[in-house]
């Protein structure tokens, strides 16, 4: 992949608010990755701590506020009305009024996603160096690793790492697409194989 | 997306998504539905409604997959099923994306080279799939199906194969980046047209290629395994 996909956490007891979030979410955000669970516990087995927002209740929010107040920023709580008074606004936490329409629960996460995720793939991140070129250029030729390695002076594992670069960087993951992509920046010509 | 059942009308159905035209036909239903029920045309076929309702529903929503149903279907109806979609993409689909890509080509400027590398992908592409179907008739398949005939007496627990590791299927990845190339790399002049039926067709492949996987990785391999093991 050359760019992650928003992670996402559901952490609501309700089943039906878990799934009708999901589906909104898939429907209108994709891509994207979504995980639910339906109480804390659950979510602390799998805690890896690289979600991008977790989307949550009150009630839990409120029995874990240890975990949840340093990541305020990335917390949505749903509030069954807006003038809840738990826990008090303005504290750089973010609401989803449940009871709102449609339209203006997608007008927030709109809102919500565009104000703190970049969508733009990182562009300056994408130019292979001078080295993975050599290596494109010799996987394209149909070389296997191990050449690869000998003809370039480098270990196996450094082929490898660079291989894995090329593939983020570029997208592509097949020989051909490569080959392609190689014939058309002028990285290896026509001619040096067979077309 | 909503789910099939058996007391729809099949040519509603099909009216609303045409792309089940070649699954139905997988299963020797043509069209001509008139206004019978799924229940009735699997009825006049002798097939099982719900392995054909199965394979219709997983078809139509790539989020639903119920593994245990799956499971508990014998392996020579999912090898039936597995042996037809390879049948299409063999007499169907790969010529017809051929079909589109020779004519897209030779409608666009001749110096185009760009046009000629996608035409040495597909080839190289079609050259895998055509492999794992020859493999599958010679050897998996046969194989799958002599297993279940020594073991038809016994019942097998459900396997759940994780996902966690699995590599990507190298069909799905050359399909995958063939379409993203077009999309992304395209240059000079080719004819817009033709250029957009090729995708269309590349597209439809992806999507039925994508099925036929999650049966045989997620089902079949599944089942096997526990045959192999049991």
């Amino acid at each position: 992949m050359t760019h992650r996909y928003k992670n996402i956490a559901i952490i609501l007891s309700d089943t039906l608010q878990r799934i009708g979030l999901r589906c909104l979410l898939l429907d209108y955000f994709s891509p994207i990755e979504i995980t639910a669970f339906p109480g804390f516990d659950d979510f602390c087995k799998v805690e890896e701590d690289s979600f991008d927002f977790y989307f949550t209740q009150p009630d839990i929010f409120i029995c874990n506020a240890d975990y949840f107040l340093p990541k305020r920023n990335k917390t949505i709580l749903l509030l069954n009305d807006s003038s809840s008074a738990l826990p008090p606004p303005g504290q750089g936490f973010h609401s989803l009024p449940l009871k709102a329409s449609q339209e203006v629960i997608l007008e927030q996460l709109q809102h919500l996603f565009a104000s703190t995720i970049n969508h733009t793939p990182n562009e300056g991140n994408r130019e292979l160096s001078s080295r993975e070129i050599d290596v494109l250029q010799l996987i394209v030729k149909g070389i296997t690793n191990k050449e690869i390695a000998d003809k370039l002076n480098i270990s196996l594992n450094t082929v490898l790492t660079h291989r894995k670069n090329i593939t983020s960087k570029l997208g592509i993951k097949t020989v051909p697409g490569l080959t392609f992509y190689a014939i058309m920046n002028g990285l290896i010509s026509g001619d040096e194989i067979e077309l | 997306m909503s789910l099939v059942y058996p007391k729809m009308q099949l040519s509603e159905v099909v009216e609303e998504h045409p792309s089940l035209i070649p699954v139905i036909n997988r299963f020797g239903i043509r069209l001509g539905l008139g206004d019978k029920s799924v229940q009735f045309i699997c009825e006049k076929q002798a097939l099982d409604p719900d392995f054909f309702l199965t394979m219709i529903n997983t078809f139509l929503n790539e989020d639903y997959f119920p593994e245990k149903k799956l499971q508990s279907f014998h392996t020579s109806l999912l090898v039936d099923y597995l042996t037809q979609t390879n049948h299409y993409y063999q007499r169907s689909q790969l010529p017809n994306i051929e079909r589109h890509l020779n004519y897209f080509i030779s409608m666009s400027t001749p110096e185009n080279s760009s046009l000629k590398v996608i035409r040495k992908f597909f080839y190289s592409f079609k050259d895998e799939l055509l492999k794992r179907i020859a493999k599958d008739e010679k050897i998996w398949f046969p194989y799958c199906l002599s297993l279940s005939e020594k073991l038809k007496d016994i019942t097998l627990p459900v396997f759940h194969k994780e996902e966690e590791g699995k590599t990507e299927d190298p069909i799905e990845a050359l399909l995958a980046d063939l379409k993203s190339i077009m999309i992304k790399h395209l240059t000079g002049e080719y004819d817009e047209n033709l250029c957009y039926a090729v995708i269309v067709s590349i597209n439809t492949l992806e999507k039925d290629i994508r099925q036929h996987n999650r049966i045989r990785y997620r089902i079949l391999e599944p089942i096997v395994w526990g045959m192999e093991h049991s």
